[in-house]
């Protein structure tokens, strides 16, 4: 009896084992993540703005169908990326993923910036350089340290009338996106 | 014979226990990442630069784009306020008060998240486009049939579930003292 009961507790502990390694693997294993469906796109250093959601048709980005979205792929290793522009006085904010689909990086335009974006995105190296200051930037960037190269950045912008979205979504895909120039 | 036995069985264990623990902490989740409101459900830690593991996990099962922490939450309610699971053969009344937020949409999708609005409507409601009461509350109802006030038309049938996204919102933030109070989901009535 104590026997079994040794060989279930071996089990339960081996269970634990096989749940530990599962949730820790999953996100190295998996095949489709929010990375390959954001490249799908081919946005890279532009704007893309994103279609619209609408009734019946399939949404695996789980998107909110009353906002529109720029998705702009970006990659550090060609130096530092820039995300510049004005945006409507509406809500907007800026999200920056990883390859993970982690938001390493989130503001909304509430918290004081008011319709100019101007975000730099650096990682590790370029922020040195920058802390030493031989990289130049514009007064009042906001800077973004960035863990890995390869990222993408994300903004959403809500039209609060559904007249406005067209205009809305014509100056979201003319904010600069990438390397400066 | 019995070292084989006691073997199979806690071979069986083993995988019962972890594929099923595994399952649950990334479906449901109430133990482990997922903070539960009433019937609304929400995964805090999905915007936060540095996730726990369940809820990387969560986040590698939906490939989805997450709001990152400043910009807002997502809260999927699959069930009514009674904890049986929301049907489109009924209607529902959504009613209370939602924490503090620039504003919200609420949309209605299936198990694909496929939007289920009715076509021809718009597919999700915002919170400036509804009628409030006196006291800041509201009410919208829910489903395919004619409703009054506000209502949010939908179409088809089987089992759907409401997603209720907050923007700018301080609910489970933890910087304020905010109440987190949800709206609840009343069943209304079957046709």
């Amino acid at each position: 009896m104590t026997r079994t009961l040794l060989w279930l507790i071996g089990g339960l502990l081996l269970g634990g084992v096989i749940h530990i390694v599962a949730i820790l693997t999953l996100p190295l294993l998996a095949e489709e993540t929010t990375w390959s469906r954001i490249s799908a796109f081919k946005a890279e250093n532009r704007m893309l703005v994103l279609d619209r959601v609408t009734q019946g048709t399939p949404n695996p980005l789980r998107l909110d169908p009353e906002l529109s979205y720029g998705v702009c792929e970006i990659d550090l290793s060609n130096g530092p990326a820039y995300l510049s522009g004005v945006l409507p006085d509406a809500f907007w904010s800026v999200a920056v993923y990883d390859q993970n689909g982690v938001v390493i990086y989130s503001t909304t335009n509430r918290d004081g910036i008011g319709q100019t974006v101007e975000l730099g995105i650096f990682n590790a190296a370029q922020t040195r350089l920058l802390a030493q200051q031989q990289i130049d930037i514009a007064d009042g960037l906001l800077i973004v340290e960035a863990p890995t190269n390869q990222l993408f950045v994300l903004v959403r912008l809500s039209a609060p009338h559904e007249a406005m979205r067209s205009r809305f979504e014509q100056e979201l895909s003319e904010i600069n996106c990438g390397p400066r120039t | 014979m019995r070292f084989v036995l006691r073997l199979l069985l806690s071979i069986a264990i083993a995988l019962t226990v972890g594929f099923g623990l595994s399952y649950y902490a990334l479906t449901d989740g109430r133990l482990f990442g997922a903070v539960t409101l009433g019937p609304w459900t929400a995964w805090p830690d999905a915007g936060s630069p540095a996730p726990n593991p369940y809820t990387r996990g969560h986040l590698t099962r939906e490939a989805a784009l997450q709001l990152g922490r400043s910009e807002g939450l997502q809260f999927v309610a699959t069930t009514d306020s009674d904890n049986a699971p929301l049907k489109l053969e009924c209607s529902y009344l959504l009613a209370g008060h939602v924490p503090v937020s620039a504003f919200w949409t609420l949309s209605a999708v299936d198990a694909t998240w496929v939007n289920l609005a009715a076509p021809g409507t718009d597919p999700a409601l915002r919170s400036s486009e509804i009628v409030r009461e006196t006291d800041g509350m509201f009410r919208v109802h829910i489903g395919t049939r004619l409703r009054p006030g506000n209502w949010l038309e939908l179409a088809g049938e089987g089992e759907f579930q409401l997603v209720l996204t907050l923007y700018d919102t301080t609910a489970l933030s933890g910087f304020a003292s905010s109440d987190a109070s949800m709206p609840s989901i009343t069943l209304e009535q079957c046709s």
